[in-house]
């Protein structure tokens, strides 16, 4: 096998061709395109107007927000009230059970009844166990 | 550099921006074209990416600082535009970038533009095997006979590193060919 030492041999050219006459047109094919590709000069009045376009559709836009604004604040003032009646009636001891049942009608107690359905024999462990229960009779 | 320093400001000034960038174009459209070749391969890719690369100088002259000479800067976009534009042909493709690279090279022995003999194919094919970085060194060394100095300016290399990285090309080149 032969040992090839780039060094030893003569210059290896690329081998590559150009087109006749490839650079001689280049310079105005080239300066043609910079013409074309050269951004539009936009006079100070043009830019006025865009301006002036700009700050309408600005002021347009919030405009257009206010309202959703204020009903976004309108539902976070409501939020805080039942909070606060939640609060209220948590803490308040003045409000027992009596209260509430009072402020219900018949139809909104019959819906808040559930069927539990209970052995005899939890009910009695339950009744053994739970010290309250006379109190909770007498009331 | 004081002469490079007047040329600058001709090309920043909008009454002589024209005819400074005409005589820009001029005086390294050949250079360019051929880095980019070298890259490429293709000559219709290669007057698409010579025509970018124009567009983009033209268009950040004005930030252009100084800080390293015109020509480098114009490589370095050259570079960067030839790179970009083969990343996105294979992603246009599906392909990978060294699939590509193959595809392009296996048109190559029906490209009009291209009268390379047996040993420049060769050439090619292996330097296509190369890692990306040692084939632009590889490239820009051998080909275009760019100094060391001007390479590390153009890709931010140190200028041992691009010894270090030409002389391992040169290996694996050699190694190819003696191989095939």
């Amino acid at each position: 096998m032969k040992t090839f030492k780039l060094e030893n041999e003569p210059k290896i050219e690329p081998g590559f061709k150009v087109p006749d006459h490839y650079f001689d047109t280049f310079s105005a094919k080239m300066m043609q395109q910079l013409e074309q590709n050269e951004p539009p000069v936009i006079s100070i009045f043009q830019r006025k107007k865009t301006l002036i376009f700009s700050a309408v559709a600005a002021v347009l836009v919030l405009a257009l927000m206010v309202p959703l604004v204020v009903q976004q604040q309108n539902n976070k003032e409501n939020e805080l009230e039942t909070a606060a009646l939640e609060n209220y009636i948590t803490y308040q001891t003045n409000v027992n059970q009596y209260d509430l049942i009072n402020g219900l009608n018949y139809e909104e107690i019959e819906n808040m009844k559930t069927p539990i359905a209970l052995e005899d024999e939890t009910i009695e462990e339950h009744f053994s166990t739970n010290t309250n229960l006379e109190n909770l009779i007498l009331e | 550099m004081q002469e490079e320093q007047e040329f600058i400001n001709q090309l920043l000034n909008p009454k002589t921006q024209n005819q400074a960038f005409q005589r820009l174009i001029l005086e390294y459209q050949k250079p360019l074209y051929n880095h980019i070749r070298t890259i490429v391969l293709n000559h219709d890719d290669t007057d698409d990416v010579l025509q970018n690369c124009f567009i983009k100088i033209f268009q950040h002259l004005k930030s252009f600082k100084g800080d390293s000479k015109l020509f480098s800067w114009m490589y370095r976009i050259a570079t960067n535009e030839a790179l970009t534009f083969l990343k996105q042909k294979a992603r246009a493709n599906n392909i990978s970038s060294e699939a590509l690279q193959n595809k392009t090279l296996d048109n190559l022995e029906a490209d009009v533009f291209f009268d390379g003999n047996e040993m420049q194919l060769k050439l090619q094919r292996a330097i296509a095997l190369l890692p990306e970085k040692q084939q632009l060194v590889f490239k820009m060394k051998y080909f275009q006979e760019l100094k060391y100095e001007e390479i590390s300016e153009i890709l931010g290399t140190t200028v041992g590193g691009l010894k270090a990285s030409y002389h391992l090309a040169v290996k694996k080149i050699e190694a190819f060919v003696s191989s095939t």
